[in-house]
C-alpha cells in the first residue's frame, strides 16, 4: 500500500477512536502506519528538517516551547502531548506532509532508533536523573545508550546539551558538533560517581561544577542563562521570560530559544514567542473542584518534585500532594524519602491519591503538619472556597487534566 | 550516653529512599525522649568505627564499588563489629557486607566479609513487592525489592523472614535477609522502617534496651494496608 493511502486510513482510524472515546486516537494512527510501512518515519522525515528532545524532566514543556517559537516562521509539526514512542513520532510526522520542520519528543530509550530513522539536524538533550526505577533503567544505561547513538551523530546535527548534567556531558562529550549550555543547575541527585570511570566525582563547593581524576569534568558553555538573561557567542543577549512559572520552566525557554536560533529564528523574536505560552499539556492548567480553584502541577520523580515543590512555594497557601503508584507513576514509593518536603512548611497541606499513607508516614516524620483525604473532592470540602495547587503524580496528573479549564 | 546513628554514605548507597530509614529511626527515639546524634559519613570522611547503630542503603554497581573502597579503608567495617556495632543494610549494602558481589562488566568484587553470604548476577531483576512472615517475632515484613544480585548463603545462618510474596534473597531460595548478634540485612526498601514500624523499634531495642511504646497511627496503617495489599 502506498504511504499516502496508509496515512488516510490509519488517520480515520484514529478519529474513530477519539470520537468514540477509546483515546486521543494518536497511538492508533501511528501503530496502523508503523505496522503497514515500517519505513514510514523515515520517509516522511526525509524533505523535513527534524528536531528530537529528550531528558528525564522537561521533554513535554520544551519540545512546546520550540513548537511555538518556530510557528512563528511557518507550519511545524510536532507530538507536543508527551506521545513520545514510536508511534507517537510516526502520528505526529504524518499530519500536514507540506510543514517542512518537525519538532519531536521523544523518550530517552527511543533516542537511538529515532536518531536513525530522523536524520535530525538539531537534538536537544535536557537532564537525566532517576525515574521510575522499577520499570525503566538506571541512569547510566541510559547515558550509555545515548553515548553509543550520539557518537554516529554527522557534523549537520547539532546537539544542545546540558553542562550541568554530568551524564548528559559525558553522552555527548564525543559529537562533533555540541552547544554546551547551562542554566547555572546546583549539584546532581545521581551523579555521586564519575559515568566515565566510576570513581567519587569531585563538586565544587557551590555544586556548580565537577570534575574527575581521569579528565572526565564540565565543559564551558557556549550559552549561559543567569538572572533571567540569556548570553551566547559574539555577545548574543536576551531577556528570557516564561509564562509557565518555576526555575526548570525558565530553563526550558532559554533552551528553547537556543533552538530556535540554531533554525534560523532571530533571539528576540523567539524569546517572544515563548514568553506567550502560559501551560503546557494541562501543567499549570485550572480546574474547579467543589468550590475550590485549584491550580494543576505535575511531577513525576525525585527531580521533578524538587521543582514543582519550590514553584510551588511562590504559589497559594493551600497545597494537595496527590500520589499513586500504578504501571506509569513507578510501582515503588520509597522515592518519597528522597524528596525535601520542606517547602511545604507553614502552608495546609492535604496528602492525597492512592498512596497517602506513604506520603503521609514520610510528611509526619519531615515535621510537614498535614491531613489524609481519601480524594481531592474531600480535599476540596476542608479546602472551601479558596485558590490551592494541586501537585500530582503522573496517572493523577493525566485524569485530573481532562477536567482543565482551556484558558 | 548519647546513643550515635551513622549514616553511611548517602550519595553513593541511598538510591531507593534508604536515608529514610535513619530519618525515622532518629524520629522514633525522639518521639520517646531518646538523646541521640545523627552522623552522616560522606565519600570523602573517615568512618568513625565507635558509634552504636550504622545505615547501608542500596546503590547502583558502580557506587557499590566506590563505596566498598571506602568501607574496606583501614578495616573500618571489621572495627565497627568488634567494637559492638550493629548494621543496618538494606540491598547493595546487604551485598557488600559479604563475600563477595556483582559488578559491571562481569567483574566479581571482594566484599567486606563480615556476613557469611555471597552473592551472584542474575537475569531477570527480582522487581515488586516483598512479604515475608519475619523469623524474629514481629509478625509480617513488607517492602519493596529491586536487585539484579541472588544472595546466598555460606553458612547456617537467620534469616529476617520467610518469604510469602515476592523473591527476597533469592529465586531458588524462600527467604529475605540476614539476622545476626549486629547485623539485620535485608533485601525490603520502601523503605523499610516506614512500613515495618515494629522492626525499627526492634533494631533499635537490641542497642538501646526496651522501648516505651509509641503512638503513631499513621505508621500501623501503613504497614497494615501494605500487607493487606498483597494478602
Ligand atoms: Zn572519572
Amino acid at each position: 500500500m502506498k504511504l499516502r493511502l496508509v496515512i488516510v486510513v490509519a488517520n480515520a482510524a484514529g478519529w474513530l477512536s477519539r470520537i468514540t472515546k477509546k483515546g486521543s486516537g494518536v497511538m492508533v494512527t501511528g501503530r496502523i502506519i508503523l505496522k503497514l510501512v515500517p519505513s514510514a518515519v523515515q520517509t516522511l522525515s526525509k524533505s523535513r528538517k527534524v528536531i528530537l528532545i529528550s531528558g528525564t524532566n522537561g521533554k513535554t514543556t520544551t519540545t512546546s516551547l520550540i513548537y511555538h517559537a518556530l510557528s512563528s516562521q511557518g507550519p511545524v509539526v510536532s507530538n507536543f502531548t508527551g506521545a513520545n514512542l514510536f508511534a507517537g513520532i510516526a502520528a505526529a510526522l504524518s499530519k500536514n506532509q507540506a510543514a517542512p520542520v518537525a519538532v519531536l519528543e521523544v523518550d530517552e530509550m527511543v533516542i537511538p532508533w529515532a536518531m536513525k530513522q530522523t536524520n535530525p539536524r538539531l537534538i536537544v538533550l535536557l537532564n537525566l536523573g532517576r525515574d521510575q526505577l522499577d520499570r525503566l533503567s538506571e541512569v547510566r544505561v541510559v547515558a550509555q545508550k545515548w553515548k553509543v547513538a550520539l557518537a554516529t551523530a554527522q557534523a549537520h546535527c547539532a546537539v544542545l546539551a546540558d553542562s550541568d548534567d554530568p551524564f548528559v556531558t559525558w553522552a555527548a562529550q564525543d559529537c562533533v558538533n555540541v552547544i554546551w549550555f547551562t542554566s547555572g543547575a546546583v549539584g546532581h541527585i545521581d551523579a555521586s560517581t564519575c559515568p566515565e570511570c566510576g570513581k567519587v566525582l569531585e563538586w565544587n563547593t557551590h555544586l556548580t561544577s565537577y570534575s574527575c581524576t581521569c579528565g572526565f569534568k564540565k565543559p564551558n558553555p557556549e550559552w549561559i542563562l543567569r538572572d533571567g538573561e540569556l548570553t551566547g557567542p559574539n555577545n548574543q543577549k536576551v531577556g528570557v521570560q516564561s509564562g509557565i512559572p518555576g526555575a526548570a520552566a525558565l530553563g526550558n525557554a532559554a533552551r528553547a530559544i537556543v533552538a530556535a536560533k540554531a533554525f534560523g529564528v532571530p533571539i528576540d523574536k523567539a524569546a517572544s514567542e515563548i514568553a506567550k505560552v502560559l501551560s503546557v499539556d494541562g501543567r499549570f492548567g485550572s480546574l474547579k473542584i467543589g468550590r475550590t480553584n485549584f491550580r494543576l502541577l505535575l511531577s513525576k520523580n525525585p527531580a521533578s518534585w524538587r521543582e514543582t515543590l519550590a514553584t510551588s512555594a511562590q504559589g497559594p497557601k493551600a497545597v494537595a500532594l496527590v500520589v499513586n503508584a500504578n504501571t506509569q507513576d513507578g510501582k515503588d514509593t520509597s522515592w518519597l524519602w528522597d524528596v525535601d518536603f520542606s517547602p511545604l512548611a507553614n502552608r495546609t497541606v492535604i496528602a492525597t491519591g492512592e498512596r497517602r499513607l506513604d506520603l503521609s508516614a514520610r510528611l509526619t516524620v519531615a515535621g510537614i503538619k498535614h491531613e489524609v483525604c481519601a480524594d481531592e473532592g474531600a480535599a476540596a470540602k476542608v479546602f472551601g472556597a479558596v485558590d490551592a495547587d494541586i501537585i500530582a503524580s503522573y496517572t493523577a496528573f493525566h485524569r485530573l487534566s481532562k477536567q482543565v479549564k482551556p484558558s | 550516653m548519647t546513643l550515635t546513628l551513622v549514616h553511611l554514605l548517602p550519595e553513593l548507597l541511598g538510591t531507593y529512599g534508604d536515608r529514610g530509614n535513619v530519618e525515622i529511626a532518629s524520629w522514633r527515639l525522639k518521639q520517646r525522649g531518646i538523646a541521640h546524634e545523627v552522623i552522616t559519613v560522606h565519600a570523602g570522611d573517615r568512618v568513625p568505627v565507635s558509634a552504636d547503630l550504622y545505615f547501608l542503603g542500596g546503590g547502583e554497581d558502580d557506587a557499590q564499588v566506590a563505596a566498598r573502597e571506602i568501607l574496606e579503608r583501614d578495616g573500618a567495617m571489621r572495627k565497627v563489629i568488634n567494637n559492638g556495632g550493629h548494621i543496618f543494610a538494606v540491598c547493595a549494602g546487604f551485598q557488600l557486607l559479604g563475600a563477595s558481589f556483582p559488578a559491571s562488566g562481569d567483574r566479581t568484587i571482594i566484599g567486606l566479609g563480615i556476613l557469611p553470604v555471597d552473592t551472584f548476577a542474575a537475569t531477570p531483576r527480582s522487581v515488586g513487592e516483598l512479604l515475608s512472615e519475619s523469623t524474629i517475632g514481629i509478625g509480617m515484613l513488607t517492602g519493596f525489592e529491586n536487585h539484579a544480585g541472588q544472595t546466598g548463603y555460606l553458612d547456617e545462618i537467620q534469616p529476617l523472614g520467610n518469604v510469602i510474596s515476592g523473591v527476597g534473597n533469592a529465586q531458588a531460595s524462600t527467604v529475605d535477609g540476614v539476622v545476626t548478634d549486629q547485623v539485620v540485612a535485608t533485601y525490603m526498601h520502601g523503605p523499610a522502617f516506614s512500613r515495618n514500624p515494629d522492626l525499627a523499634d526492634w533494631v533499635l531495642a537490641r542497642k538501646v534496651g526496651e522501648l516505651k511504646p509509641l503512638a503513631a497511627p499513621i505508621f500501623t496503617q501503613l504497614h497494615q494496608e501494605r500487607v493487606a495489599n498483597i494478602k
